[in-house]
């Protein structure tokens, strides 16, 4: 992502360049992308494969943390502690080993270890599965409990997501300019998790409360959006978040930043920054669901599969998905046939491209995917989330481009 | 042209076909202009042969996670045989006229069990005298499916509808596949050689004046997908449903009365799972799903099976009327983990019977 206020973090400062013709160049690397991702999904994620991650859920809390874990290495560390001869100089396979190996690392240090094993175990029993079992009674078994565990995980990493996208891309160096790397990091992530968890109290732990048999209502208030959300689960509040998230996505990969990049000066920019990605959310996930109530007529309370409010307000982040993939893939591989359009030429054509390619991407996909994933047949399955294989998908691309620079495809530009 | 449907024309041509997948979802916009009146029916009894699929659910838990989840192809699983039970329910139908005619739903799992439970209850006689004439297999899932030898053996040429989303593996059992090799997984000696309906979505089936059958394309766990469901509308009481597993949903089930049948706003119950918390787990959502039953005002609810424990004693709790069981179920020769650590009786259980 070009940021445009990040100063001279190694990302705004690099320039990448086709080493073949762009649409060749583009091509290379969506076959690189398609391998990886099929590679990927056969052995770690789908049902008939090695691990079997995806079950769903899971597999999504994995994905979702690592995507987190790799913007947070490139934004908010800016590649610490390699130096620029490194980045600059190392051969981009190995600076995609690299990277990925400190991600998975992090992803155990930070997931696994602190909140599945420290907090999981001491402090808060549903991010262990082990724990529910252990503390659980009947209905705590083997299969609910991971599911319950990385549901947790997933909420956990919502409002960590926004945050991380308003500090990184709202505030950038503005806020501790005067520290170095790693303590900007470090100051940036702390005050992240800090207004992160505070976040997930109010708008996940009431579900989580509400997951067991009584309600724990002395841990957890009851889910306080019911009333006008029509539904118990916080999925309500993921779909909003988690589609604001998407929309600063869609705004830095389609529209050159803008209308983010309205606003230069601070704090003006952060509170701008912050509310239009709401606003942005908000018109992100209620167009789908008008667009839900006219393709299946309207949800009800209790009903099932894709008359439920729950599934539709998740669905809502999967069909943003399926655009948000085509948007980074059109973005990172073929944006440089773009660059001398027009700024607003240039927006209007990538979000129609996205849009109307997207589209068809989660038709292939429902069409296709169980014979080539794995995955069970239906959009409204309950053991199927695309969201976790698109997001996947995403951390493939980021690794591609902000690991490896754009390998086969581009190559860094040499000062 | 009205704005909804023109944006609905819209949406079917383009985003509509990606956002609803074209995997074969019931939709509601799609269901069919116009009421259907299938006529009424006198009196309905539902007799359950057996309601205990498997008898412990972290034992089925572990299959399950051994072989990689939810999501896995059900004839890949190795099964605990010791914890298989099944599922089957006598529906007997009371005509206007006073005319009982019988339908058996589901035909089970685990053949030792179902051959016990079948002799319980005399079914296998009414098979071999063709009291019973039609099966209904409201879903190719293990529990209501595999035992399917135990009632071919009776009657090889006995009426089945079955859907038509079902697993080809499935359809091969019916002509005598044997998968037994691994365990758990079922053979049929006794290749149907009777007529076979295989029903096909937003399809009426009408068994006969007030019995209907619907088939449902919905989701269900171990990649099976459809599910036939039961209506029958009662004279002076409403419409009741029976199903085996009711992956479609309750709610959705009555939704579908209201909006496709005549009179279909009165709605008096429903029998079998209800597929809500089979594995006694909890979910704000089904938090959702008591408001949402509440609000179709039944007079009778017998669930058991997949519906799960925890769901019917909190729908109690909330004021639904949940018909008790008898304890009956626990005279049998095994009875459910679950059974033996309830006592709320929320479920009606083997051996017990509904009327409507």
């Amino acid at each position: 992502m070009s940021t445009n206020n990040a100063g001279n973090n190694w990302l705004a400062t690099r320039e990448l360049i086709p080493r073949w013709p762009v649409a060749i160049s583009g091509l290379a690397n969506l076959v690189a992308l398609l391998i990886a991702v099929f590679a990927i999904w056969w052995i770690f994620f789908s049902n008939t494969g090695v691990f079997k991650l995806y079950t769903p859920l899971l597999g999504f809390s994995l994905v979702i943390w690592t995507l987190l874990i790799i913007l947070w290495q490139a934004e908010l560390f800016d590649f610490w502690p390699f130096q620029r001869k490194f980045l600059n100089d190392a051969n981009p396979l190995a600076k995609g080993a690299v990277f990925t190996a400190i991600t998975i690392l992090l992803y155990l240090i930070l997931v696994i270890g602190i909140v599945y094993f420290v907090i999981g175990q001491l402090g808060v029993t549903y991010f262990n599965w082990h724990s529910l079992m252990k503390y659980g009674e009947i209905g705590q078994d083997a299969i609910s409990t991971r599911e319950t565990a990385s549901w947790a995980m997933i909420s956990l990493s919502v409002p960590f997501f926004l945050i991380s996208v308003w500090f990184m891309l709202g505030i950038g160096d503005n806020l501790f300019p005067e520290l170095k790397q790693p303590k900007r990091g470090v100051a940036m992530l702390g005050l992240i998790a800090v207004i992160g968890i505070v976040l997930y109290a109010i708008f996940f732990h009431p579900h989580i409360g509400s997951m067991f048999y009584p309600k724990q209502i002395y841990a957890a208030v009851p889910p306080w959006w019911q009333g006008f959300a029509h539904t118990n689960s916080s999925e309500f509040s993921l779909g909003i978040l988690f589609c604001s998230v998407i929309g600063v996505f869609y705004a830095f990969h389609m529209w050159d930043g803008q209308p983010f990049n309205l606003v230069k000066k601070q704090p003006w920019r952060f509170i701008f920054f912050a509310v239009v990605s709401l606003i942005l959310g908000y018109v992100i996930f209620q167009g789908q669901l008008l667009i839900f109530n006219y393709l299946w007529d309207e949800a009800y309370a209790g009903g099932q599969n894709e008359m439920n409010f729950g599934w539709r307000y998740s669905h809502t982040v999967t069909m943003a998905n399926f655009v948000l993939v085509i948007a980074i893939i059109q973005n990172v591989f073929f944006g440089k046939a773009y660059i001398k359009l027009p700024g607003i030429v240039r927006g209007i054509i990538k979000t129609v491209v996205a849009v109307a390619v997207g589209l068809l991407f989660a038709w292939a996909y429902y069409k296709w995917a169980p014979s080539l994933l794995g995955v069970c047949e239906g959009v409204s399955h309950p053991s199927e989330n695309a969201a976790a294989f698109l997001i996947m998908v995403i951390n493939l691309l980021m690794i591609q481009d902000y690991f490896m620079d754009g390998w086969p495809g581009y190559k860094l530009k040499k000062k | 042209m009205e704005r909804r449907e023109f944006l609905k024309g819209v949406a079917a041509t383009g985003a509509g076909v990606a956002l609803s997948g074209g995997a074969g979802m019931l939709s509601m916009a799609q269901a069919a202009p116009g009421k259907e009146d299938f006529g009424e029916i006198k009196g309905l009894k539902v007799h359950c042969i057996s309601e205990t699929s498997w008898f412990d659910n972290a034992t089925l838990g572990k299959d399950i996670k051994a072989c990689g989840g939810i999501n896995t192809y059900q004839y890949n699983v190795d099964w605990n045989v010791e914890n298989l039970g099944g599922y089957a329910a006598l529906v007997e139908v009371e005509a206007l006229d006073g005319k009982i005619t019988k339908y058996l739903l589901d035909s089970g799992w685990n053949t030792e069990w179902m051959d016990y439970v079948f002799a319980k209850d005399g079914i296998d006689k009414m098979l071999k005298s063709k009291e019973i004439n039609t099966l209904i297999i409201s879903h190719d899932h293990i529990d209501h499916y595999y035992g399917l030898e135990s009632t071919l053996k009776h009657q090889p040429d006995i009426k089945i509808y079955f859907p038509g989303t079902s697993m080809k593996e499935s359809f091969a059992l019916l002509k005598g596949a044997d998968y037994s090799k691994k365990p758990g997984q079922p053979k049929n000696k006794y290749p149907h050689k009777g007529e076979l309906i295989v029903t096909k979505t937003n399809q009426l089936y009408k068994l006969q004046d007030g019995a209907a059958l619907v088939f449902f394309d919905a989701p269900a766990t171990l990649q099976v997908r459809g599910e036939n469901v039961l209506y029958f509308k009662v004279k002076d009481k409403g419409f009741v449903t029976v199903t085996g597993c009711c992956h479609p949903g309750i709610v959705t089930l009555f939704n579908y009365s209201r909006r496709n049948f005549k009179d279909g706003d009165k709605n008096y119950g429903c029998y079998g799972g209800l597929h809500i918390s089979p594995f006694e787990n909890w979910d704000p959502k089904m938090d959702d799903l008591i408001q949402g039953v509440k609000a179709l005002n039944m007079k009778k609810i017998a669930c058991n099976h997949c519906t799960g424990w925890i769901w019917a004693e909190k729908a109690a709790q909330m004021g639904l009327p949940i018909v008790k069981g008898t304890n009956k179920n626990l005279s049998y020769k095994k009875t459910g983990t679950l059974s033996k650590a309830k006592t709320s009786n929320v479920y009606l259980g083997n051996g017990d019977d509904i009327v409507f």
